[in-house]
Parts: structure tokens; C-alpha cells; sequence
């Protein structure tokens, strides 16, 4: 018996390293595989999210909304000092609303004299987050519309209602992932407001996202309003991102508007795509019409 | 191998319910954003953990699948931590004969050593890879937590499953009763 089981372990040992290598050469091809053909292999991953994240919605939202409950009573203690302050900046903040309300009148009277007809298309739809990336080093969360049911595209922009948070990347049938600004990997053209530089806000894994290739870095000064520019076409320009700080290492980089603490409803921008230019020939002029409907065309551009 | 003890399953399907629960943990919404410290990786403590102690309780398939899902559903490069965490599994089940009357700090340091080298290969394939990383000093904290906590596990999975090391003879198959 025991002889047999020596014999067993001398024709299973080499055979189970040999299958070891080959399941190790097998994982390192995936992870090559991946690196090869990226925009695959991340599809892939975003239906296997799409499928297994939904369904762990009904345990993971009592566990989350449990462990807010536990932190709002621990910060019971500083609600009373909140209160008061919130109070104090009520009372400047209906100040600032009547300003606001003066200029909106301002702008409305001022808009109807121009004539102004603003982009319907630009519409929102607001989704819940769903889960984190689960990783330390991943900015992103998952969102509950997604591509089939909801018509989330990639490359749409997602605000918090305030301001920009990221970037639609990887739609499933009915989940998205946001990647957000403070990704290592999010690089977004922005505008710095009064002076009128071009930068590019590139994350860092920090909750300060770094402005880099400023053209001149001295007109720029902290506080100073950024939004997006809408260069490349990634997003619509114009939308609010943050104010620019200068960081405890010297560099300028770019406090967001956008509330990164409280991630929980967030608006993904419906932007339309450019008009592709698919028809040359009737860029250049009219096309000759057939003999048959020479009259008709003839008709229609007289009238 | 022909007579599988009871128990043989059981700690597998524990193994991937512990697994999957860490998976939820991490995936709950509570800090989105950066900022956070990055914590410790439980599921590579866990796996190396139930290789020092039992071996024969982990098939390398089992430690493949649920390391691939986890790689694709944490956004890591897939496959790559997969096939570092065999490799270090694989290195400490061949020195399981060491490893079984080994004082614990012999066994923390070596797992130090398999938990350091992972991170570095991790770390060197990637940027030979030129695949964008976080930076250097936050994989560093994870790694140095990392090997910290170990301890903490080895007490609450011995206390909580009942994993610990066998003694005398009956680890010829690796497991308890």
C-alpha cells in the first residue's frame, strides 16, 4: 500500500509541476493577451462585472447604508458645531443668492434679446453608484445604467451635479464604470478661467489631480477657476471641474468641485457625437441629378 | 489522494466563501476616491497562510480561478498577480517540510521574502510591460502592511476556522480529524 502510494507520488509529482508551468505560461499569456489587445480584454471584463456586480446589489446596499449609519452616529458629536456654521454661512449664502437670482434675470432678459436657443441634446441621465473599484490604486466606480438598456456610450462625461467627476470607460448591459479624475490614467483638457490657459488635468491617485503643460504657469494663480476646454472632443467644454491650489510640493494642481467624499448619484452627460463627414460629394456641391427628377430638384431650389 | 478525508471539500468551498466576502468588502461603495491608505491584501495572506498550513486543502486550479476573478473584478492587470501568487504558493508548498517544524518567525520572514518578491516582479513586468502603476511609495505601504498583518490572520484563521499547523503524524494528508 504504502509502496503503491510512493509509486503514485513518482508519476504525479513531474506531472502536476508540469501542469503548474503550463497553467502559470497559460495566466502570463492572459496577462500578455490583455496588454496586447486592450479594448478586448476589458470588454470582457465589463460584461463579467456587468454579470456578477448587479447581483450582489441586495447584499451589498443594507451593509453600506449600515456601516453610513454607524459613521453618522459617530460624528453626532460634531453635528452641533456644524449646525452653526452651516447657519453662519446660510445667511451669507442668501446674500450671494439674491446676486444670483438678479443675474439669472439679467441673463434670461439678455439671452431672449439674442435669441439665443440653447443645445437641447445636451440632456443627463443620473445613475446610482453601485461599487468601488475594489482596488487602493483604481479611481473608478460602477454605476447602475448602462450601455444596452440605457444608452451610456463610452467616453461620456459624468458630473456630480456640480461639477466634472470623470468619464464614462467600459459599458455593460446594464452597469458602467466611471473612471474618475484622480485616476492614474485620466487625462483631461481644461481651461484655466480668467486667464485663459490651456492645461492638461492628469490624476495621480491623490484627491489633488496635477494641472500639467500650462502655457504660462505665472498667469495662473491659485483659486483661479478651471472647466473643461472640450478640446480632442472627450467632453463638452464649459463644464466646471474645480479651483486650482498650489500644492505642499510646489506644483500647481486643481481642487474639485466635485464632492469625491459623498460619490452616490451621479449625472452622465449625453454628448453627441460629431457629425462624421461620410459624403464628399455633397461637400463639394450638388450632385447632378438623374434626368428623371431634374424639374423636381430645379422646383426645390427656387422655393 | 484516492480517499478523500471529510472536510476536503468543505475547506475549499470556505476558501472561495472567504475569498468572494473579501471581494465584496472591497467592492462596497463606502470611500470612493482616493486618499485612503491602501489596506492590506487579505486574499494573498489568506491563500499563502492555507499553503503553509495545508496544502493538500488548496489545489493550484482553485487558487487560479479565484484569483483570476479577482484580478478581473478589481481592475488589476488580469492574470499576472494570478500566476505571482501560484508561483509563491508553489515555492512555499515545496518547502513544506521546512516550513512544518519551523519556529513562526522563520515562517513570517520567509513569507516576507515570497510577498516582497511577488511586489517586485509585479512591479518589474508591468513597467516592462510599460503599463501605467501606481507610484512606488504606495505599493511599498501595501506591501509593508501586507506582511504586518500576517500574524493577525494566522490567530483569527486558527481561532476561527480551526486552521493551524498539523502536529505529529497525522499530517500525512495535510488535515485534522
Amino acid at each position: 500500500m504504502a509502496r503503491q502510494n510512493g509509486a503514485n507520488e513518482d508519476y504525479v509529482r513531474p506531472i502536476r509541476r508540469l501542469a503548474v508551468s503550463v497553467l502559470i505560461l497559460c495566466l502570463f499569456a492572459v496577462f500578455v493577451l490583455w496588454r496586447i489587445d486592450s479594448p478586448r480584454a476589458e470588454r470582457f471584463r465589463a460584461q463579467l462585472v456587468d454579470w456578477v456586480v448587479p447581483n450582489m446589489e441586495w447584499a451589498m446596499v443594507p451593509v453600506t447604508e449600515t456601516v453610513k449609519l454607524v459613521r453618522g452616529f459617530q460624528s453626532y458629536a460634531a453635528l452641533q458645531r456644524q449646525n452653526r456654521d452651516l447657519r453662519n454661512e446660510l445667511q451669507q449664502m442668501k446674500a450671494w443668492k439674491e446676486a444670483a437670482l438678479q443675474l439669472e434675470q439679467e441673463n434670461a432678459k439678455l439671452l431672449d434679446l439674442n435669441r439665443v436657443r440653447l443645445d437641447p441634446a445636451l440632456t443627463v441621465i443620473t445613475g446610482q453608484v453601485l461599487a468601488d473599484s475594489g482596488s487602493p490604486f483604481r479611481q473608478s466606480v460602477l454605476l447602475n445604467v448602462g450601455g444596452e438598456r440605457d444608452g451610456i456610450k463610452d467616453g461620456w462625461a459624468v458630473t456630480d451635479g456640480l461639477g466634472l467627476v470623470g468619464r464614462i470607460s467600459g459599458v455593460g448591459e446594464k452597469s458602467s464604470r466611471v473612471l474618475l479624475l484622480t485616476d492614474n490614467t485620466s487625462r483631461v483638457p481644461v481651461t484655466i478661467q480668467p486667464s485663459g490657459q490651456r492645461a492638461m488635468l492628469s490624476g495621480d491617485n491623490s484627491i489633488l489631480p496635477a494641472l500639467d503643460f500650462i502655457e504660462d504657469v505665472d498667469e495662473v494663480r491659485p483659486g483661479d477657476r478651471v472647466v473643461s476646454s472640450g478640446d480632442g472632443g472627450v467632453f463638452p467644454a464649459g463644464l466646471l471641474v474645480g479651483n486650482v491650489v498650489l500644492a505642499r510640493d510646489g506644483r500647481l494642481r486643481l481642487r474639485l468641485a466635485a464632492d469625491y467624499e459623498r460619490l452616490e448619484f451621479l449625472r452622465v452627460l449625453r454628448s453627441q457625437p460629431t457629425d462624421a463627414i461620410d459624403a464628399p460629394l455633397e461637400l463639394i456641391g450638388p450632385v447632378m441629378p438623374l434626368p428623371a427628377t431634374t424639374a423636381e430638384v430645379e422646383e426645390a431650389t427656387d422655393g | 489522494m484516492a480517499d478523500a478525508p471529510s472536510g476536503f471539500w468543505g475547506y475549499r468551498v470556505l476558501f472561495v466563501l472567504l475569498a468572494s466576502l473579501l471581494v465584496f468588502i472591497q467592492l462596497l461603495p463606502l470611500d470612493p476616491g482616493p486618499g485612503q491608505f491602501p489596506g492590506p491584501d487579505i486574499l494573498l495572506l489568506l491563500a499563502l497562510f492555507w499553503t503553509v498550513v495545508r496544502p493538500a486543502l488548496l489545489p493550484v486550479w482553485l487558487l487560479a480561478v479565484v484569483f483570476l476573478a479577482s484580478d478581473l473584478l478589481l481592475m488589476r492587470p488580469p492574470g499576472l498577480w494570478t500566476a505571482l501568487a501560484i508561483l509563491g504558493c508553489e515555492f512555499l508548498r515545496s518547502r513544506r517540510a521546512v516550513l512544518r517544524n519551523a519556529p513562526f518567525p522563520v515562517e513570517w520572514a520567509l513569507l516576507a521574502v515570497v510577498i516582497t518578491a511577488m511586489t517586485v516582479a509585479n512591479a518589474l513586468i508591468l513597467s516592462i510591460f510599460a503599463v501605467p502603476q501606481p507610484s512606488f511609495g504606495l505599493t511599498v505601504i501595501r506591501m509593508v502592511f501586507t506582511i504586518a498583518v500576517y500574524p493577525l490572520v494566522v490567530i483569527l484563521a486558527g481561532r476561527a476556522i480551526g486552521l493551524s499547523k498539523p502536529r505529529g503524524e497525522r499530517e500525512a494528508l495535510g488535515v485534522r480529524r
